[in-house]
């Protein structure tokens, strides 16, 4: 097992070092919006906080965690990532899972595009669409969270930004109930573009065929933000059966992913868990979160397919 | 005592690796999540009145100090003898001293005693001491510790179960029957609490006004615990004690349908110890049960949580397990991601509490942030806010 101690350790510095929890190229953050010539200033502003960009790195980082916590007993892995923190992780990073990259360009392309179906025209950071620091707050670094979480709102603030769209629910909750409690004089709305969207009404095309699909509810948007009828109202609309698994709404099941950077073992386990449970119901499910979709996508086998949900409403259903 | 994270992060691991102990967590939680949520919609009234022992425990919380006096007086009023114990080393000291050496001692499932070493201590002094709650006994045949709050051997299957006992307690078990099992521990059991010199119990509340103490279970060992031996002493930790009689009544009603026991099978209310004053009137203390009763007001570490907010707010705990069984991480490490006695969501913050903050803020790191436990807590306890807390007051340490 690795130490998490150490881990914890490694994040901080990158954070510090880069503003992300491991090296990143800043362009890797934005690049996905560079054809769509949003402008880059405005009231209402979509933020991504860049988890879903990060994800496939993420998803590399994880599998060569996985391999350094299995490679020893118990003991012996603890020393070893020692090692971990003199490498700064940077060299573990070798690249991002390719496929997700794309996966994740698409997401966030269809989110624009189906804000402009329900006619919200939204700006865009550009390059201070700045990582939200969700991880400092989650592992308790609460003085470096509050550095940098002024940071973010600064700058935010410096583009005109009044309202914040945001795209998931890790930084839908940090932005809107916990930068308030540590950023003075914090005065910006969010929604996530799930709420927007229903609340606008947005023209979604009815998937002629529809099916059956089954909903696992982030955590966050269902226990801490009440988005829970949002999307499951949208999927509807859109011509889908929405199927429950026996967990969810108020009372549904992580996906194991909070914990994948200190052991990817029981992340593992709790992500196939939650697979299970939900294939119970349907082979095709849908997921509300960038963490949510890389857990469960990696225990997935057969014929179950994991999809985020704007690929599901916008109809770009591969 | 004292623990070490990093001790326990390996027997997570090694736990992770545990086919067996997996399997018999996910089966135990499986079922216990089933049959409360089961419980709870079918019987809404146990939602009210959880909601009714939230106030209860926080009105109790804000009014600790005075009601650990009015709860000593009240023990002196009924013939019980009270004690307070600052830590676990003065409980042990008051708890070795009343029991002596060279005595049998049988006691009923206490995580007040596993909290302050009660048992290997008393053995420690040339006692034998027997658990009389079939998994505290299974544990204790094991040379663990309780792998949750009301169900302590949820770790092993039948065939370990069968095993241990066949092995330890010298018992011919044949094939994997649960009902054989049980049996010869009855019997084995049996043997020792009508001959125990001194009973122990923990207790599930103490009302401030009557001094009584109130215990709920299934298996009826506490019964005869409290009842059988000359003496009987409860540990009781001090946030277990409210303002009144009906009040803990409550709180048990409460701790046992969140552990799935609904209708509790017994819910003991103990005022004193046993008498009679039938000849003349003259009243004789220990008729048929216990002639004395001791009852030990375990502070360690409790009063000095009324300070810090969020601590505070772990007070109002019942112990009834809830968040262990619904936690997505408990279900994988059981109480091995925890401290010398707790473990799990509640678990830590108990650890953080009663031992070492900084070393329960290290284990919190594998807390998820999820909000399972926040959201099933009968009490109302934010549970996954505490252990971020912890975790920040680790990161400050280091």
């Amino acid at each position: 097992m690795l130490n998490p101690l150490d881990v914890v350790k490694v994040i901080e510095d990158n954070v510090r070092r880069y503003g992300f929890p491991f090296p990143v190229p800043r362009e890797a953050v934005y690049s996905w919006a560079k054809p769509l010539r949003l402008l880059d200033r405005g009231s209402t502003m979509l933020y991504t906080g860049a988890l879903y960009q990060l994800t496939p790195y993420i998803a590399s980082i994880v599998e060569q965690l996985s391999a350094i916590e299995g490679s020893r007993v118990s003991g012996l892995a603890l020393k070893l990532s020692g090692i971990l923190s003199s490498l700064g992780v940077s060299r573990l990073i070798v690249r991002p899972k390719g496929d997700m990259v794309s996966v994740v360009e698409r997401i966030l392309t269809s989110i624009v595009s189906l804000l402009e179906r329900a006619e919200v025209k939204v700006a865009y950071p550009y390059e201070d669409d700045m990582y939200s620091g969700v991880l400092l707050y989650d592992l308790g670094l609460d003085e470096l969270f509050k550095e940098h979480a002024v940071k973010v709102y600064r700058a935010l603030k410096s583009r005109g930004a009044e309202l914040l769209v945001t795209v998931d629910p890790h930084t839908t909750h940090i932005m809107r109930s916990v930068y308030p409690r540590y950023v003075d004089g914090y005065d910006l709305e969010v929604k996530s573009y799930l709420e927007v969207l229903a609340e606008r009404g947005v023209r979604l095309v009815r998937e002629p065929s529809g099916g059956k699909v089954v909903i696992h509810d982030p955590c966050l948007y269902a226990r801490f933000e009440n988005v829970v009828e949002q999307p499951r109202m949208l999927l509807r609309t859109a011509g889908f059966d929405v199927l429950e698994p026996r967990r969810s709404r108020k009372m549904t099941y992580c996906c194991g992913g909070p914990i994948e950077g200190l052991t990817p073992k029981m992340a593992k386990m709790i992500a196939k868990t939650r697979l299970e449970e939900l294939r119970e119901k349907s082979g095709t499910i849908v997921t509300l979160c960038p963490i949510c979709y890389a857990n469960l996508r990696a225990v997935a086998e057969g014929d179950v397919e994991v999809i985020d949900i704007a690929l599901v409403l916008s109809g770009a259903k591969p | 005592m004292t623990f070490n994270a990093l001790q326990a992060y390996q027997e997570i691991w090694g736990a992770l690796l545990d086919e067996e102990f997996q399997e018999a967590l996910r089966r135990a939680s499986t079922i216990s999540q089933v049959r409360v949520e089961e419980l709870l919609a079918e019987r809404r009234e146990l939602v009210e009145l959880c909601r009714e022992v939230a106030g209860i425990k926080r009105r109790s919380i804000d009014t600790l100090e005075e009601l650990v006096e009015r709860a000593y007086r009240s023990l002196e009023a009924v013939r019980a003898k009270p004690y307070l114990a600052g830590d676990a080393e003065e409980a042990r000291r008051i708890i070795g001293g009343l029991v002596g050496s060279g005595k049998l001692v049988v006691m009923a499932k206490s995580m007040a005693a596993a909290e302050v070493g009660l048992r290997g201590y008393l053995e420690s002094l040339g006692n034998e001491v027997w658990e009389t709650d079939l998994g505290e006994l299974l544990v204790q045949l094991e040379g663990s510790k309780p792998m949750h709050t009301t169900t302590p051997a949820v770790h092993m299957t039948r065939y370990k179960a069968i095993k241990l006992i066949s092995e330890k307690l010298g018992v011919k078990l044949k094939g994997d029957s649960v009902e054989e099992a049980v049996k010869a521990v009855r019997e084995f059991l049996r043997g020792k609490i009508v001959k125990a010199d001194v009973g122990i119990s923990g207790a599930n509340a103490l009302a401030a006004d009557t001094g009584a103490i109130i215990l709920v279970e299934n298996e009826s060992n506490i019964r005869l615990v409290t009842s059988t031996p000359p003496i009987h002493i409860a540990l009781v930790p001090v946030d277990k004690i409210v303002p009144t009689l009906l009040d803990a009544v409550k709180v048990a009603i409460v701790q046992a349908a969140y552990t799935g026991l609904y209708p509790p099978t017994y819910i003991s209310i103990i005022a004193g110890p046993s008498s009679t004053a039938d000849i003349e009137r003259v009243r004789v203390y220990g008729a048929q049960g216990p002639r004395e009763l001791h009852v030990v007001l375990l502070d360690n570490g409790r009063l000095k949580a009324l300070k810090d907010p969020l601590l505070k707010e772990q007070l109002r705990c019942i112990r009834c397990g809830r968040c262990q069984y619904e936690c997505p991480v408990w279900v994988h490490t059981a109480n091995k991601w925890g401290g010398p006695a707790y473990g799990g969501p509640m678990g830590l913050v108990w650890t953080a509490i009663t031992v070492d903050p900084i070393e329960a803020g290290k284990l919190s790191y594998l807390c998820l942030g999820c909000g399972r436990c926040d959201a099933s807590c009968p009490v109302e306890i934010p549970l996954s806010t505490i252990l971020r807390h912890l975790k920040t007051m680790a990161s400050r340490s280091s």
